[in-house]
């Protein structure tokens, strides 16, 4: 009736990593294993996999619920009629804990590190399957990470006698001390920095439809604020905005005094150590009411033409915004049957030649029948032309009807957020604020 | 030349770099002279042998050493029981880095190991009493892992003595531990209530969060043991770590529903009349809208969906659309709730329809739902919109999502009548799609929109009762209770008699759709799509005047059948079915025309030899019953002798009916119900359960989990409990009251609020409970002390709304020593709090 375990299966599909199945069959993990390597394996396409899959061979109901981190699939079973949120939540969580302790959450880190991602999981999640202490700073306390200092205590600590004996006093002491007795479950006690600094990126992501003849048919941004702080004390922070009206349905990390800001609009917040995501927000633009349509930073003109066998298309693409656009990226999925495809690029009129040169270039991936047009710099109101065609096995082919359009926005943001100050209270030290912009987007063009 | 160098360059290069790495790995192995890395965990297995010995060398090093080594042999699923001796011996090791592994270890391997684990009892008892609340905690968890009956009142007490542990990190493991105590044995479920009873009065909300979750899975029914905490438990709600927030919901849900008056809906009279306990919670509940965490955000959600008055129900609308962008996952999860509110109260997403169409990237479900959802949106005002996104989904390379996208169409045209003809154009430029999936689809979904259309104008009452079957295999069935006149009357003859100008003028579009349809059989290869034009074609293929090749058959009629006849050997069972019935129907139309008679005998004989039984069967019925109708369709063309002597037979006076042409006619014409597409059923899944989101797979599910439902999610009682049941001495309004009550029953003055007892005994609706807030009041001392106290403080705590809650952690932080957070935390929780 909970959360019974989780797997961690490495690119191949065989399982790493494993919390103890002690109280049920044998099978029960290989089964769900099993289910979701079956299920990778039938997928048409990527991404289109259910991230929930039914296991009905036992005779208790049970699914597993999967999410792909660093190329491995981290796998949560559960069983019983739970809501299958609890289990992506804590995976999420987990995935948090682990980048907090190991960086990068790789297959070469995991195995690594393994004994360290065994006491984690044991910590975060107890036998009976309900999540215990996922709160990074609270579990580093529990659970040391594998920094250089740690390595050398326990070098020094691997020599017999009295110095062993001191580091497992002191590290009684402070685990009592520390996260257990904290006020603050986020953060632990008595930290101290001789630099004292936090940093806040503000990342604003736009997803837009745009249809057939050109309309906005839908499209919203989702921003949030990251922070990195590294403040010692219990430092009591006070950030507020210039325009906080362009923000709608935040939701916070749990440090956030919601009361200060339905009041003020203010975050009042004691923050956690490292990284953290302090609030996501909807972009809401200032003269409507309700969160509406924000205009689409670029246009696509398409003409296509679907033939027997394959079809010939004409790409336009042209930026409407003053800002470069970087690391453009157009996908066009050819369908199941396509075999191949060819392109010649050119940009604002000259012809680049057929592959692109540096700063674009297409290809055509036959695994997952996909073309791909990527453009590194966009200039403003910069217009790139791809034609083409490709060739189908069948008669009529399948395409999709939509182009999938990313791009990235340096040092910008649509709904123009601007910090207007930070104040640190409880605290007498001088502290560094940094504040950076950063703005992506995923449109989806019909045609 | 360039060439050359450049080889030279890049073996220079590969060779400095594999120099780097040598020397990178030599100096971290100086370094990560306990960290495994992988080679620990991709080491041989003959190296295992070494472990015991490793684990009992003197050295740490070698311990820890030897413990990574066995920890890699767990995750690679190798036994490792017999390793069990040499590991426990370390469980009292002075270095905690390596009791630490020797616990992952135990908690590992005890539950299936417990004879093993029960030698080395004494140690996790003496653990117990271990300075570091990590190692209490981890001692009980192992404790409690052993499943062994035998020792249950060891671990009880274990539990018991935990429960009272001053570290909150191990009173959570305490609460943990009667969850599995529970599960090993039923038996102890007195002591163990009898625990839970300290565990529900925690002060902090690490724990309190645990609590609630073993009270809820060791007793879900005694909902009664929260009488006294749920103020408390609301308050502290926004202080519960976001699992206990999930969990803690889940209960009080439940709780409201069992014990709190329905809100009742606001009327002309008065306005809405919510219980202030409801209000309470759903006032504590709201703020942790804005929380991170999904499973949060829809244990709020739901808590609205299930308790609140309808007023407040617009405040889920917002968080809930807010989990559609989280991940991907999430959406999946999140679209399976949202279709479900989405179709009991549309008006809380039509302004946001737009947030839910559908990205070519979608994964399938996700498609499928949003096309769901969407339709639950759909009204007057936007079908129009609605109707061009379906169009562009019916271009999808999912197969089922083009089906889902079509028939949404369909729906569409029903629920907004005045659409037909837009959903009719739409459907038929869908038929010269290249397409197969699209082409078929339209043709279903066309197929019951004209059939509908063609009913509905000429039965005014309309009284098209839902079948259970479709219409097509229904016709059998149907065709014999309407000989019975009382069911057939209603519907009029409607493809016989187009006389009356208000049917034809209606009926004219979707005659020449049929037209059409029949036009382009050849290209219809879907046998579903083909059986329903061969039938469509059969049931309206009928006109009245003389103006046609045919008299009385439509002109595009019978070269349908001549096509169908000549392919008929090729074709799936159901179109061989529709073509018999095609046959039967233009005979009767055209009983003397001679060549579609001859057409007919020829379909009815290659029918006759099917491999098919119902092929078989149905050619057989329809001809004995054409018999009186159709002169010839019996005799002439059977030359092998079964027929003639089968036909001989009935024609010498068999006791049979035959039927006159106009009662055959109405066998197979009349009483075809128009197909309703599938009613939307209401779910009774409650939101937040896999069963809801696996709806299609959830038969496993809804077999054994019924009563799980109802428990999880009660009807509202007629009426609430006495809310003074509520009353606590946590509760700084409500402490004045409870304090009277009490003292009134001391100096026997007052009334007395509870009708009986001498005791202010709770009021439990299922049954003997001991009453616990007695049990504060033993001692007299305390009782009188916390009197003054609390009329002191009253009027304070009637401020700030925060009582004991506040205070508590004032008292906590003064014990710090920072000063900082002394300072800090009670402004902390009184914000979050008040």
């Amino acid at each position: 009736m909970a959360i019974d375990g989780l797997i961690i299966l490495d690119p191949t599909g065989r399982p790493i990593i494993q919390s103890s199945y002690t109280t049920y069959p044998a099978a029960y993990p290989l089964l769900h294993i099993e289910a979701l390597n079956n299920a990778l394996a039938k997928a048409p396409r990527e991404g289109s996999v259910d991230p929930v899959i039914y296991v009905g061979e036992l005779s208790c109901s049970s699914a597993c619920c999967h999410v792909e981190v660093g190329g491995m699939r981290f796998l949560a079973t559960i069983s019983g009629d739970v809501d299958p949120l609890i289990a992506f939540a804590f995976l999420d969580a987990f995935t948090e804990i682990l980048q907090d302790y190991f960086g990068v959450v790789s297959v070469a880190t995991l195995k690594d590190n393994f004994d360290i991602v065994y006491q984690l999981l044991e910590e975060t999640l107890d036998s009976s399957g309900h999540p215990l202490t996922t709160s990074p700073n609270l579990l580093s306390d529990i659970v040391l990470s594998p920094s250089l200092i740690s390595k050398l205590l326990a070098s020094v600590s691997a020599t017999p006698g009295v110095p062993s004996v001191r580091q497992g006093g002191s590290f009684g002491s402070n685990g009592a001390s520390g996260a257990f007795t904290s006020p603050i479950p986020w953060r632990k006690a008595g930290v101290r920095h001789n630099h004292n600094e936090i940093l806040f990126d503000v990342v604003e992501e736009m997803r837009g439809i745009v249809g057939k003849n050109g309309t906005t048919l839908a499209s919203n941004v989702f921003g949030k604020i990251e922070s990195n702080s590294k403040l010692s004390g219990t430092p009591d922070l006070t950030l507020t905005f210039t325009n906080p009206n362009v923000m709608a349905d935040c939701a916070f990390h749990p440090c956030v005094r919601l009361q200060k800001w339905t009041r003020d609009n203010a975050l009042s917040f004691v923050p956690p150590e490292g990284r953290f995501i302090l609030a996501d927000y909807q972009y809401r633009p200032p003269q409507s009411a309700v969160v509406s349509n924000v205009p689409i930073p670029l246009s696509l003109k398409a003409n296509m033409d679907m033939g027997e066998f394959g079809g010939t298309f004409a790409l336009t693409l042209t930026s409407r915004l003053i800002k470069v656009m970087e690391n453009l990226e157009l996908k066009f999925y050819l369908g199941e049957d396509a075999t191949s495809a060819q392109c010649t690029l050119s940009s604002a009129g000259s012809s680049v030649g057929s592959v692109g040169s540096a700063d674009g270039s297409w290809s055509f991936n036959s695994r997952t029948k996909t073309l791909q047009w990527e453009i590194l710099n966009m200039r403003s109101s910069g217009s790139w032309i791809l034609r083409g065609s490709w060739t189908s096995k069948i008669k009529a082919p399948r395409p999709a009807h939509a182009f999938q359009i990313r791009f990235e926005i340096p040092s910008y943001s649509f709904s123009s957020l601007k910090v207007d100050q930070l104040r640190l209270s409880s605290e007498t030290y001088k502290m560094y604020k940094g504040v950076r912009m950063r703005s992506k987007g995923s449109i989806e063009w019909r045609w | 030349m360039d060439g050359i160098n450049l080889n030279a360059l890049s073996e220079n290069a590969t060779r400095l770099g594999m120099r780097i790495q040598e020397t990178i790995a030599e100096h971290t192995r100086d370094l990560s002279l306990t960290r495994g890395g992988s080679s620990l965990f991709d080491m041989a297995d003959d190296k295992a042998k070494n472990i015991t010995k490793q684990l009992e060398s003197s050295s740490d090093r070698e311990k820890l050493d030897a413990m990574k080594r066995l920890i890699a042999l767990i995750s690679k699923n190798r036994p490792v029981s017999s390793y069990f001796p040499a590991v426990v011996k370390n469980v009292a090791s002075p270095n905690l880095e390596l009791r630490k592994l020797v616990y992952i270890y135990l908690l590992r391997c005890a539950p299936s190991e417990p004879d093993l684990a029960l030698l080395s009892i004494n140690t996790f008892q003496r653990d117990l009493a271990d300075p570091s609340p990590l190692i209490r905690a981890m001692a009980l968890r192992v404790l409690s892992g052993i499943r062994v009956p035998t020792v249950a009142t060891i671990v009880l007490m274990a539990v018991r003595k935990s429960a009272a542990d001053p570290s909150p990190y191990v009173r959570k493991a305490a609460a943990l531990a009667v969850i599995k105590v529970h599960k090993v044995d039923q038996a102890h479920h007195p002591t163990l209530l009898d625990i839970m009873t300290t565990l529900l009065r925690d002060r902090s909300p690490l724990s309190l969060g645990t609590a609630v979750l073993a009270l809820d899975t060791i007793a879900p029914s005694r909902l009664d043991l929260l009488h006294v905490h749920f103020r408390r438990l609301c308050r502290a709600l926004p202080d519960i770590d976001a699992w206990g927030q999930v969990d803690v919901l889940r209960v009080l849900v439940r709780y409201v529903r069992t014990m709190l008056p329905k809100p009742v809906p606001a009327s002309e009279r008065q306005g809405e009349e919510v219980d202030k306990d409801l209000k309470l919670l759903l006032a504590c509940a709201e703020p942790l809208f804005m929380n991170k965490n999904p499973a949060v955000v829809l244990a709020v959600a739901r808590a609205f969906y299930y308790l609140a008055p309808s007023s407040m129900l617009s405040k889920i609308s917002a968080p809930l659309l807010r989990l559609l962008s989280v991940s991907r996952e999430v959406e999946r999860v999140a679209l399976a709730y949202l279709l479900v509110v989405a179709r009991s109260h549309p008006v809380l997403f039509i302004t946001s329809h737009n947030r839910f169409l559908v990205r070519v990237d979608d994964a399938e479900q996700v498609k499928r739902r949003k096309i769901s959802v969407l339709l639950a949106l759909c009204t007057a005002d936007n079908h129009q919109t609605l109707l061009r996104e379906f169009m562009d989904y019916a271009q999808d390379t999912d197969d089922s999502v083009v089906g889902d996208a079509i028939h949404a169409i369909g729906r569409i045209a029903s629920l907004v009548p005045s659409s037909t003809p837009q959903c009719l154009t739409a459907l038929m430029g869908m038929i010269n799609s290249k397409q197969d999936t699209i082409v078929s689809n339209a043709v279903l979904v066309l197929k019951s929109l004209v059939q509908n259309q063609l009913l509905t104008p000429s039965s005014t009452s309309t009284t098209t009762l839902p079948t259970p079957f479709s219409s097509q295999q229904a016709l059998l069935a149907s065709s014999i209770p309407s000989l019975t006149p009382s069911i057939s009357t209603s519907l009029s003859a409607a493809p016989l008699s187009f006389t009356s100008t208000e049917s034809t003028s209606v009926a004219q579009a979707p005659l020449s759709i049929i037209a059409q349809l029949a036009q382009r059989i050849d290209d219809i290869r879907h046998p579903h799509a083909r059986a329903c034009v061969l039938w469509l074609v059969g049931q309206y293929g009928s006109v009245t005047g003389t103006k046609t090749a045919v008299e009385g058959v439509a002109d595009w009629a019978p070269d349908v059948l001549r096509k169908a006849a000549r392919s008929f050997n090729t074709e799936a069972s159901l179109v061989k079915l529709q073509t018999l019935t095609l046959a039967a129907k233009l005979i009767l139309l055209a009983p003397t025309h001679r060549t579609l008679v001859l057409l007919a005998q020829y379909v009815f004989t290659l029918a006759r030899y099917d491999e098919d039984w119902d092929v078989r069967d149905r050619a057989r019925m329809l001809r004995t019953l054409l018999v009186g109708a159709v002169t010839g369709i019996m005799s002439s063309n059977d030359e092998d002798g079964v027929g003639e002597n089968w036909n001989k037979e009935e024609q010498a006076g068999r006791p049979g009916v035959v039927l006159r042409r106009e009662q055959v006619t109405r066998v197979l014409f009349e009483g075809k119900t128009g197909t309703i597409e599938e009613e939307l059923v209401a779910d009774a899944r409650p939101l937040g359960t896999l069963s809801l989101v696996m709806e299609s797979e959830s038969l496993h599910l809804h077999d054994d989990d019924d009563d799980e439902t109802v428990i999880d999610l009660p009807e509202w009682l007629e009426q609430g409990i006495d809310p003074a049941l509520r009353d606590s001495d946590d509760d700084a309004p409500q402490v004045a009251s409870s304090v009277q009550a009490i003292s009134s029953q001391a100096t026997s003055s007052q009334r007395v609020p509870t009708p009986a007892g001498s005791t202010p005994v709770v009021l439990t609706p299922i049954g003997g409970s001991t009453p616990k807030d007695t049990k504060d009041w033993r001692d007299l001392n305390k009782f009188y002390a916390s009197e003054s106290e609390s009329e002191d403080e009253s009027e304070e705590e009637e401020r700030n709304g925060i009582g004991e809650h506040s205070s508590e952690d004032e008292e906590t932080s003064e014990d710090e020593e920072d000063e900082g957070v002394a300072e800090h935390d009670p402004s902390s929780s009184h914000e979050r709090a008040s």
